[in-house]
């Protein structure tokens, strides 16, 4: 009778203690930086998700505070948010966190290790250590289709073309290239250097990337460019959203570029 | 003046040879390799030439806003006429045409310049005061709305910020040649009026009793300026300071002629732009560069502080 009494009790602790944390969970949650999102669906916590940025479309149905530099604080506060994703603390400063009364995750990762650390890190966050771990798992497999490469082929990667601005060693994309077997010849360690043309010939990368998309609207074909006619490199065009987003699509990137490579390598 | 003139022409060859040597690859001009080739006729030349023909651009576009207005402190950025043209580059970063710039810029500068015009004509005839504040308030008006573009589109503010910056990354032999063209028909039209600027220092009354039309010449006066300042901020971006401090510096070396200071500031204009340029991409490391903008403001300020503070009373010569 006793061991009955004693094992009841102790599944009763149990079930107090899951229901507990669960409770504890975040429950309200405002997305400041578009990139964490697929993390957060990937983590089965979509339904937590009460705000989004203005450009942010990865939930049906969720409230648009404004922008990731300039999200409106009435929303902000509207929403009762119990935990903000945000980019950086330089976007959302730590003053305004303590003023909503609401935690803060920072997402900023530089590299594919810290998209995974802060994928562990948001998995226990939300008490979806499981489902983290899963996608850790998924994530890492999807390095495994990386093809060793004879070589390795030297990049150079383009943000924006006016002014023009290349990947230093702190941004994604350095590590994404590193991944996929090849080397950034820019090793400012910066996220984005302002560099002269004449430096970019004379680094002479065997890959020339330029990406698409918001921060390089319909950029001229490098080799139209007066500056670049003797560039010898091989120029390659790439999706912005796909390359410059610390978010899980840098680990499909890595593959892609890996399979960009095997054809220069050739 | 011949004197200054030969010093200043000296002080140009100089330069351009520095600019031609010196940037962020190491170019032995006896021995080149074909990249060091390609990297001076295809990068280094035309960017050396341009800054040149933008800081004469500007120079001259400064002289004549100071005359047209009669006020020392007239250039592109009192006019509005450079915050309109920026204006309309920004319209072409946001709307992806980038390689439209230069034309939105000239039609935003034109438009510009159009308003301000309009504003301050009254039957005919433009007054100083009003086009000042028409300027004022068009550059107000311009700044603010290339601020709501700034805001209707994050991921492009890096791209809208540093391109108001100014710099020279993206030049080429077209764009030398079609600002010389603008620069050469500029100085020869100006060319014709020396006196009639002298002049128009003075009242109107005067100036018009002496058989200056007044209100021709500060028309045309006033398109050439604002064309040079929509062609420079189109090929290079907003770059302050150079319309303002390259005038001055040459009316305090006691030139105040427009037969002296027109040539002696478009020559002034260029050897201060090349130099600025140079520091912009040599001043740090692996070929990283610095907009222009922020050189020539944090130079041109200092320096004009500095003669303000040692030589105010011949500033204000205009009293």
């Amino acid at each position: 009778m006793n061991s009955r009494l004693k094992g009841v009790l102790i599944f009763a602790v149990m079930m107090l203690f899951f229901f507990a944390s669960n409770a504890q969970a975040y429950q309200r949650i405002v997305v400041l930086y578009a990139a964490a999102s697929p993390v957060l669906k990937e983590l089965g916590v979509s339904d937590r998700v009460v705000g989004v940025t203005r450009t942010d479309h990865t939930f049906k149905g969720v409230r648009s505070v404004g922008s990731h530099l300039r999200p409106n604080m009435e929303l902000l506060k509207a929403l009762k948010p119990d935990l903000i994703v945000a980019g950086s603390k330089r976007a959302f400063p730590e003053e305004i966190s303590k003023r909503l009364r609401t935690d803060v995750f920072y997402y900023d990762p530089r590299s594919l290790e810290d998209i995974l650390f802060k994928i562990k890190a948001l998995g226990k966050l939300l008490k979806r250590q499981k489902r983290a771990e899963e996608l850790i798992k998924r994530l890492k497999g999807k390095l495994q289709e990386v093809k060793p490469l004879k070589g390795k082929p030297t990049v150079v990667y383009e943000i924006m073309e006016r002014p023009l601005k290349v990947a230093g060693s702190k941004s994604i994309i350095n590590s994404i290239i590193a991944h996929a077997g090849g080397e950034n010849l820019v090793k400012v360690k910066k996220k984005h250097v302002l560099i002269s043309p004449e430096r970019v010939i004379s680094l002479n990368p065997d890959v020339y990337i330029y990406q698409v998309g918001p921060m390089n609207k319909k950029p001229t074909t490098p080799s139209e460019r007066p500056y670049y006619k003797s560039l010898r490199a091989k120029v390659i065009k790439v999706d912005e959203y796909e390359f410059a987003r610390p978010g899980i699509n840098a680990f499909q990137a890595v593959v892609d570029l890996n399979r960009i490579f095997m054809e220069v390598i050739k | 003046m011949k004197k200054a003139m030969y010093s200043l022409i000296l002080l140009l060859i100089l330069m351009v040879v520095l600019a031609t040597l010196k940037g962020a690859v190491s170019i032995d001009l006896f021995h080149m390799s074909n990249t060091e080739r390609d990297i001076l006729l295809f990068v280094r030349l035309p960017r050396v030439m341009l800054s040149g023909l933008v800081g004469s651009a500007l120079a001259l576009s400064g002289l004549l806003f100071q005359y047209v207005m009669k006020n020392p402190l007239a250039d592109s950025f009192t006019t509005g006429v450079s915050a309109s043209s920026a204006m309309g580059a920004v319209v072409a970063i946001l709307l992806g045409l980038g390689f439209l710039i230069p034309l939105f810029a000239l039609a935003g500068g034109i438009t510009g310049l159009v308003i301000v015009y309009k504003i301050s004509s009254v039957r005919g005839r433009v007054q100083p005061i009003t086009m000042l504040l028409a300027g004022i308030v068009l550059s107000t008006f311009s700044s603010a709305t290339i601020s709501f573009m700034k805001f209707l589109s994050d991921d492009a503010v890096s791209s809208i910020i540093f391109w108001l910056m100014g710099g020279f990354q993206d030049a080429s032999v077209k764009k030398v040649l079609a600002l010389l063209v603008v620069v050469m028909l500029s100085f020869l039209l100006v060319r014709r009026h020396y006196l009639g600027l002298d002049i128009l220092s003075f009242d109107d009354t005067t100036a018009l009793s002496s058989g200056v039309e007044v209100d021709r010449l500060r028309k045309e006066a006033f398109f050439l300026a604002a064309l040079l300042t929509a062609f420079s901020v189109g090929y290079a971006g907003i770059i302050g300071f150079v319309g303002l401090i390259v005038p001055h510096v040459i009316r305090l070396m006691r030139f105040v002629k427009a037969s002296e200071l027109v040539p002696l500031s478009i020559l002034g204009g260029a050897v201060f732009m090349i130099f600025n340029d140079l520091l912009s991409r040599t001043l740090l490391s692996e070929g990283q560069e610095l907009p222009v903008g922020i050189i020539t403001s944090s130079i041109g300020g200092l320096f004009f502080l500095y003669l303000l503070i040692k030589r105010k009373r011949e500033l204000y010569y205009f009293d």
